[in-house]
C-alpha cells in the first residue's frame, strides 16, 4: 500500500497554518482556531498595537510638550475589566463542547428494522450507560433506505419520539414505511461535525493499543485476534524526502469513516502520541492506560511525531497511519493474522464480512 | 564583619570594607544586587551560547553540527541536543532571570524605594547569594557528569519527568547533582524570598502605606509570596525523585505502585507559579520605567498592585492547564480551562492600565522607553497564544509543539527579558554612577527587537505545522521556518555585541558621569533622590511619607 499523494503535502514549505484536517471532530478544532480564536487574538494585538502607535505618534514630548495629570478613570476601568470577561466567555463556551467531544468516546449506535408496509412503531433500546441515556430528541436520527436510496426524517414532521428518557424510546411513523424499505435508528449522545455535517458519533468499532517503547511503537489489535508489531523509523534510504523522519516500516492500518478508540501506554519512559490530521495527542505513561479515539474522513496516509521528550531518539520514532477502505482493512488484518499464525478473520467473502463488521454510517 | 560594619556605620558613608570582605562577605544589599547581576550576566551568556549551538544545528535539516562534538556519533549528538535544551531552560530561569529581577534589580531598589537602609536580614543575604554560588557550581558539574550511559549531562528537558528523569532513562550521577543544584537554588531563593517579605513588611520609612509603595515594591512583594509558597512544592518533588532513583523508593514508579503523573501534578504546581515568578517583577519594572518617561503618575495604581495579586493567587490554582495531554479527566480539564483563562483579565488590566499612564503623557523615547513599549506589545503578543492554549480542545493540537515554544519565549525571551533590559538602561547610571550613549542604547534595543521577533514568529507556524519541540532533527517540509529563526539568532547576538560594545564604552571611554535624577520630573520614586551611585549605607536619616498625601510613586 503506497502513500497517497495527497498526505503527502500535509507538511508544506513556509506552511503558515494548521495540517489538513481529516475528521469531522478536526474540522470544528480548525474552525475554533481559525475563526474563532485567531481573529480575536489579531484583533486584540492589533487594537494595542494601534494605541501605542498613536501614543508614539500624539503624546511624544515635541506633541505634547505638557502631561496631563490624570491617574484614574473608574468608568474605563470597569469597561476593560468588563469587555475581557465577556470575551473570555465567548471563548469558552465553545471550548468547553469541544473539549468535551474530544475527550468522551462515543457511544452512538444504530439499529435496522425492516419495513412491512403496516409496523409504523418501532422500538430503540435507550440502554446507554448511566448519564448518556438518550433523554433529547436531538440525539436520535432516523433514516429510510429503500431502493431509491436513503433519506433523511425530520422530527415531528416524519415521525414522532415516546418515551424519551425510558428504557425503550418508541420512533412512531404517521404512516409506516413501505416493506422493504430499512428504517434506520441511530442514538447517542456525541454529536460530531459543523453545520451540515453534524451527526450522531458511532461508537467505536474496534480498539488499538499504542504502547511506546524507547524508541518504537507497538501497536495491537485486540479486537482482531491481538496480534502486535512494531513500527519502527523508516530509513532515510528507503524513505522519500518528504517523509524522511516521518514514515516507519510498518504503519497502523485503519478502515475510513469507522469511529476508532485507541488507548495508549508506555514500556519505560513517558512517551506522546500525536497525529495532526486527527487533531490528537494523547500520552503513553507508564503504567497508565490513556484512551483517545478518531474518524478518519478519507484514505491515505497521515504522519505524526512523538510528542513527550523520551531520550536521545525522541526525534526518530514517528507515527503513521493509514486509512483504507473497509475491504481493504479486512485483508490486511488477515494478512496480519496469517503472519502471527492465526487463520483468516475475515476470508475469501470480504462482502459478507463487511455486511457482518455493520454499516457504520458510510 | 561586625568591626566593619560598625566602622562604616558612623564616620563616611562611602568608608567600604576591603575588596575581600566587601565582595565575599558582603552585607550590603546593593553590593549583593551587583553580585546577583554579574552572576546572572555570566549565566545569560552560558544560556545564550547554549541556544545558539541549537540553533545552529536546527538551521537546516540533517544533524550537522553536534555531531562535530560528539565525533560523528548521532546518538551522542542528539543527547548533547537534548542537555543543550535542558540546561538552557535551567539556566535561563534559574540562574538567569531569577538572580536579575530578584536578586539583582529587587537587593539593589527594593530597600531604596521603600526607604530602608538595608533589608531585614543582611547576613542572610549574603547566604543567598553564596546558595546560588553553590548552586551554579553545582549545575555546571550536572552538565559534565555521565547522564545517559557514557553521555554527559541530563536530557530530559528542564520539567525533569521521570521516569526519564528517574533510573529508567538517566542513570548516571548527573540527574543527581542538578537535583542537588536545584536543591540549593530553591533554597537560596525561599531565604531571599523570606527577607523581602521581611523588609517591605517592617522596613518601609515611616508613613508609606502599602498603598503608597512603588509597584516594584509590589511586585517583588507578590513574587517573594509565591516563592514561599511554591519552591517547598518542588523541593519536595526533586527529593522524592532523588530517593526513587538512590533509595529505593517508588513515589514516581509505577512498577513499584508509584505514578509519574504524580511528579508532574508537583511539578507545575511549583512551575506554574514560577512563571509569574519570572515575569512579576518585570511588571514592575515597567509600571516606573512608563510612569518616568510619560512624566505621568501610573495610571490606575491600585488596580495595578491588586492584578499583581490577583496574578499570583490564580496563578497556584492554574498548573494541570501544563498537563491536558496525559489523561486527566474531562471535567478537570474544562476546570483546568476557566481557571487559565481567569488570567487574562487582571493581565489586561495591566496592559491597559500602563496605555492609560502614557496617554496625555509627554513622552521621551529613551531606551529604557523603548524596551519597556516593546515589552507591552510583544508581551500582548505572547498573552494572547497563551489564551489560545489555554483551551485544552485546542491544546490537544499544539502541545508540545513550536507553538508552545513560541508562546512562552514571547512572554519570557521578549517578556522578561525586555523588562530586564529595561531596568538595566533605566537604573544603570544609578546603580554604576556612569551614563552609557544613547544611540548605542537605542541601536541595542532595534537590533534585538528585529532579531528576537525574528526567531520566534515563525515558531508559530512551526507549531501550526505539527513541528514538535526538542527534536534535533526535522521532516524537510520545516526547513524555511528553521532557517529564518536561526537567522533571527543571528541578528540577536549582533544585538548583544552592541551591547557588550555600549557597556565597555560607558564603563571605559564615554566618562559621563550620572547626576542624582538624570531621567528628570517624571522620576519620582525615593531611588533618584539619592546620588549616583547611591552611598554605601543610604538613609541614615529616614525619609517620611507621614505628611501631607506625599506618595512614593
Amino acid at each position: 500500500m503506497t502513500a497517497g499523494a495527497a498526505a503527502l503535502a500535509e507538511r508544506t514549505q513556509g506552511g503558515v497554518a494548521m495540517l489538513p484536517a481529516n475528521s469531522a471532530l478536526a474540522e470544528e478544532v480548525h474552525f475554533f482556531h481559525n475563526w474563532i480564536l485567531m481573529p480575536i487574538i489579531t484583533g486584540i494585538s492589533l487594537f494595542v498595537l494601534a494605541l501605542l502607535l498613536w501614543i508614539i505618534v500624539r503624546y511624544n514630548a515635541k506633541a505634547n510638550p505638557n502631561p496631563r495629570k490624570f491617574s484614574h478613570n473608574t468608568l474605563i476601568e470597569i469597561i476593560w475589566t468588563g469587555i475581557p470577561i465577556l470575551i473570555l466567555l465567548f471563548i469558552a463556551l465553545p471550548s468547553f463542547d469541544l473539549l468535551y467531544k474530544e475527550d468522551i468516546v462515543p457511544d452512538g449506535k444504530q439499529a435496522t428494522y425492516r419495513g412491512d408496509g403496516q409496523t409504523a412503531d418501532f422500538v430503540f433500546a435507550n440502554d446507554f450507560a448511566e448519564g448518556r441515556t438518550i433523554v433529547r430528541a436531538k440525539h436520535i436520527e432516523v433514516y429510510v433506505e429503500s431502493p431509491s436510496g436513503r433519506t433523511k426524517l425530520t422530527h415531528r414532521d416524519d415521525y414522532r419520539l415516546d418515551g424519551l428518557g425510558d428504557p425503550e424510546i418508541v420512533v412512531q411513523f404517521e404512516n409506516p414505511p413501505a416493506a422493504g424499505d430499512s428504517v434506520i435508528v441511530r442514538g447517542g449522545r456525541s454529536i460530531v461535525g459543523r453545520g451540515e455535517r453534524a451527526a450522531i458519533a458511532m461508537a467505536p468499532t474496534m480498539t488499538i493499543k499504542a504502547i511506546g517503547y524507547q524508541w518504537n511503537w507497538q501497536y495491537s489489535y485486540p479486537d482482531f485476534g491481538d496480534f502486535d508489531f512494531f513500527s519502527n523509523l523508516l530509513p532515510e534510504e528507503q524513505a522519500t524526502p518528504e517523509t524522511w523522519l516521518l514514515d516507519v516500516d510498518n504503519r497502523v492500518v485503519v478502515p475510513v469513516g469507522e469511529t476508532i478508540r485507541l488507548i495508549t501506554t508506555a514500556n519505560d519512559v513517558i512517551h506522546s502520541w500525536a497525529l495532526p490530521a486527527f487533531t490528537i495527542k494523547i500520552d503513553a505513561v507508564p503504567g497508565r492506560i490513556n484512551e483517545t479515539w478518531f474518524a478518519a474522513d478519507r484514505e491515505g496516509v497521515y504522519y505524526g511525531q512523538c510528542s513527550e521528550i523520551c531520550g536521545v531518539k525522541h526525534a526518530y520514532m514517528p507515527i503513521a497511519v493509514e486509512v483504507v477502505s473497509r475491504p481493504e482493512f479486512e485483508a490486511w488484518i488477515d494478512e496480519q493474522r496469517a503472519l502471527a499464525g492465526m487463520e483468516p478473520m475475515f476470508g475469501e467473502d470480504v462482502k459478507l464480512a463487511s455486511a457482518a463488521a455493520g454499516d457504520n454510517g458510510n | 564583619m561586625a568591626d566593619a560594619h560598625a566602622a562604616t556605620g558612623h564616620d563616611a558613608h562611602d568608608h567600604k570594607p576591603s575588596f575581600f570582605v566587601r565582595w565575599f562577605f558582603s552585607t550590603n544589599h546593593k553590593d549583593i544586587g551587583t553580585l546577583y547581576l554579574i552572576f546572572a550576566i555570566i549565566a545569560g551568556v552560558v544560556g545564550g551560547a547554549m541556544s545558539g549551538l541549537m540553533r545552529w544545528e536546527l538551521a537546516e535539516p540533517g544533524v550537522t553540527i553536534l555531531t562535530q562534538w560528539s565525533g560523528g556519533d548521532l546518538d551522542a549528538a542528539a543527547n548533547f541536543y537534548n542537555v543543550l535544551t535542558t540546561y538552557h531552560g535551567l539556566i535561563m530561569i534559574f540562574f538567569m532571570v531569577m538572580p536579575a529581577m530578584i536578586g539583582g534589580f529587587g537587593n539593589w531598589f527594593v530597600p531604596i524605594m521603600i526607604g530602608a537602609p538595608d533589608m531585614a536580614f543582611p547576613r542572610m543575604n549574603n547566604i543567598s547569594f553564596w546558595l546560588y554560588g553553590a548552586s551554579g557550581i553545582l549545575i555546571t558539574l550536572s552538565l559534565f557528569a555521565p547522564g545517559y550511559g557514557s553521555n554527559i549531562g541530563f536530557g530530559g528537558g528542564w520539567v525533569l519527568y521521570p521516569p526519564l528523569s528517574a533510573n529508567t532513562g538517566s542513570p548516571g550521577p548527573a540527574m543527581d547533582l542538578l537535583i542537588l543544584s536545584l536543591h540549593l537554588a530553591g533554597a537560596s531563593s525561599i531565604l531571599g524570598a523570606i527577607n523581602f517579605i521581611t523588609t517591605i513588611f517592617n522596613m518601609r520609612a515611616p508613613g508609606m502605606t502599602l498603598h503608597k509603595m512603588p509597584l516594584f515594591a509590589w511586585s517583588v512583594l507578590v513574587t517573594a509570596f509565591l516563592l514561599v509558597l511554591s519552591l517547598p512544592v518542588l523541593a519536595g518533588a526533586i527529593t522524592m525523585l532523588l530517593t526513587d532513583r538512590n533509595f529505593g523508593t517508588a513515589f514516581f514508579d509505577a512498577a513499584g505502585g508509584g505514578d509519574p503523573l504524580l511528579f508532574q501534578h508537583l511539578f507545575w504546581f511549583f512551575g506554574h507559579p514560577e512563571v509569574y515568578i519570572l515575569i512579576l517583577p518585570g511588571f514592575g519594572i515597567i509600571s516606573h520605567i512608563v510612569s518616568t518617561f510619560s512624566k505621568k503618575p501610573i495610571f490606575g495604581y491600585l488596580g495595578m498592585a491588586y492584578a499583581m495579586v490577583a496574578i499570583g493567587f490564580v496563578g497556584f490554582i492554574v498548573w494541570a492547564h501544563h498537563m491536558y495531554t496525559v489523561g486527566l479527566s474531562v471535567n478537570m480539564k474544562a476546570y483546568f480551562v476557566a481557571a487559565t483563562m481567569v488570567i487574562a483579565v487582571p493581565t489586561g488590566i495591566k496592559i491597559f492600565s500602563w496605555i492609560a499612564t502614557m496617554w496625555g503623557g509627554s513622552i521621551a523615547f529613551k531606551t529604557p522607553m523603548l524596551w519597556a513599549i516593546g515589552f507591552i506589545f510583544l508581551f500582548t503578543v505572547g498573552g494572547v497564544t497563551g489564551v489560545v492554549l489555554a483551551n485544552a480542545g485546542i491544546d490537544h493540537y499544539m502541545h508540545d509543539t513550536y507553538y508552545v515554544v513560541a508562546h512562552f519565549h514571547y512572554v519570557l525571551s521578549l517578556g522578561a527579558v525586555f523588562a530586564i533590559f529595561a531596568g538595566w538602561y533605566y537604573w544603570f547610571g544609578k546603580m554604576t554612577g556612569k551614563m552609557y550613549r544613547e544611540w548605542l542604547g537605542v541601536l541595542h534595543f532595534w537590533v534585538m527587537f528585529v532579531g528576537v521577533n525574528l526567531i520566534f514568529f515563525p515558531q508559530h507556524f512551526l507549531g501550526l505545522q505539527g513541528m514538535p519541540r526538542r527534536y534535533i532533527d526535522y521532516p524537510e517540509a520545516f526547513a524555511q521556518w528553521h532557517y529564518w529563526s536561526s537567522v533571527g539568532y543571528a541578528i540577536t547576538i549582533v544585538g548583544m555585541l552592541v551591547f557588550l560594545v555600549a557597556m565597555i564604552d560607558a564603563f571605559f571611554f564615554y566618562r559621563r558621569k550620572a547626576e542624582a535624577n538624570y531621567w528628570g520630573e517624571g522620576a519620582t520614586t525615593l531611588e533618584w533622590t539619592l546620588p549616583s551611585p547611591p552611598p554605601f549605607h543610604q538613609f541614615n536619616e529616614l525619609p517620611r511619607f507621614d505628611k501631607g498625601d506625599a506618595k512614593a510613586f
